[in-house]
């Protein structure tokens, strides 16, 4: 008797009926062929478990169990993703995996796969803000910014826990845009991208015009309400950033 | 349908199966989980369409790779700057696998055509029965199992055999 593929795959899926698999257990005892190809059979489904079986233990993103409990509004739920990269929270402890998953737009410039100088420095597995990044993100207001500061911030918010938010470009040493949220006293990056070359000095359009879908679609997906007026960020420059 | 609370407990659980199916689907992670998220919202849009008798999981499964297929038809439609390929080798080094076996055999199923690709992941990857993997794919037994075969070969062929045992 022979057996087709379909049917050695069939066994080895636990899928065939008992008269079927008794008449091929039958035959694998006499046929060293047969059991070869149901051993091949095996052999590849067991591959594939266990080169897949490591993804099952990744832990699951905040924003899918938000989403599997019903958590979230539908409403503000973004589209998939065309050029822009959802927000993320990151775990992984090195600035290549956490620059890697934070950067975007590729498309202008080179990869920026090490922290522009004295900018962007990873602690803990979070990557934040500093030096004179830092120091605009925390001081710097949008309403009395200079046209021509080295980072210019786009637009301050509130992110839906509260937390303030802040989208920046900054010029040198490559041009660079992101959003940072306060978080325990630091300026963490919630998405960083390659900026296009920068306008020519005397350009007066707002940072906010200039930047890269990447940032404005992660300020949508994060924002809570209205960006703060002027008013609004002073007051939160008052209290530090704090909620 | 389920019980509202139940039925968001076992998506709750089934979450890592799902990202681990829309990863075989899209090939980079962040594609799945915006994939994974869309599914969910769509599912719970429509959970009053789930009979109580019927698998979630074969149901979810449906959703997710539905949702894949429409997400292509729009790359094309819009004819994207960036190329499909582009984006995942970026995204394959923010979070892909780094042991060579686990690449090895993720890229020997990223070569295979969607429809074998889907059937192999349900059925031997996520473990699904015939009759579950047919449902989700909305495809006829013999159909699911003929893609099995063709992707099963086409797998044996390209990673040889036997395979390195663990």
């Amino acid at each position: 008797m022979t057996f087709d593929d379909e049917t050695v795959m069939a066994y080895v899926d636990g899928e065939l009926e008992p008269p079927a698999r008794v008449a091929l257990e039958a035959a694998m005892a006499c046929d060293p062929q047969l059991l070869r190809r149901v051993e091949a059979q095996r052999a590849l489904r067991a591959r594939l478990q266990r080169a897949c079986a490591p993804l099952l233990e990744e832990p699951v993103p905040e924003r899918l169990l938000d989403a599997a409990r019903g958590a979230r509004a539908p409403a503000a739920v973004p589209p998939l993703p065309r050029a822009r990269p959802p927000v993320r929270r990151w775990s992984w402890p090195q600035w290549s995996a956490i620059a890697a998953s934070l950067v975007v737009g590729a498309l202008f410039g080179p990869p920026l796969l090490h922290p522009p100088d004295g900018s962007v420095t990873a602690r803990d597995g979070r990557l934040l803000a500093t030096g004179a990044l830092a120091q605009a993100l925390s001081r710097q207001l949008v309403s009395t910014q200079a046209p021509n500061a080295a980072v210019r911030i786009g637009l301050s918010f509130r992110r839906r826990d509260g937390a303030y938010c802040r989208s920046f470009l900054l010029r040198a040493p490559s041009p660079l845009a992101g959003v940072a949220c306060r978080e325990q006293d630091a300026w963490r990056m919630q998405v960083l991208a390659g900026a296009p070359p920068g306008p020519a000095v005397g350009d007066y359009r707002p940072a906010a015009a200039a930047m890269p879908a990447a940032v404005t679609g992660t300020v949508d997906a994060l924002i809570a309400g209205e960006p703060l007026d002027a008013a609004a960020e002073a007051a939160a420059r008052g209290r530090a950033w704090s909620q | 349908m389920p019980p509202p609370a139940e039925l968001h407990a076992q998506l709750v659980a089934l979450l890592p199966r799902l990202r681990r199916f829309a990863r075989s689907l899209t090939r980079n992670v962040h594609d799945a989980d915006d994939l994974v998220q869309l599914a969910i919202e769509r599912a719970l849009a429509r959970a009053a369409q789930l009979q109580a008798d019927a698998p979630l999981a074969g149901w979810m499964y449906g959703i997710v790779r539905n949702a894949w297929l429409d997400e292509v038809r729009a790359r094309e439609r819009r004819q994207r700057l960036l190329t499909p390929d582009v984006g995942d080798s970026l995204a394959g080094r923010v979070s892909g696998p780094t042991d060579a076996e686990q690449l090895a055999v993720q890229e020997a199923l990223a070569s295979l055509p969607e429809e074998q690709r889907s059937a192999v992941a349900l059925v031997l990857i996520e473990g699904l029965s015939y009759k579950e993997a047919a449902y989700a794919l909305g495809v006829p037994v013999g159909t699911l199992t003929s893609r099995l075969a063709r992707g099963r070969g086409a797998l044996q062929r390209l990673l040889g055999e036997p395979g390195p045992q663990a």
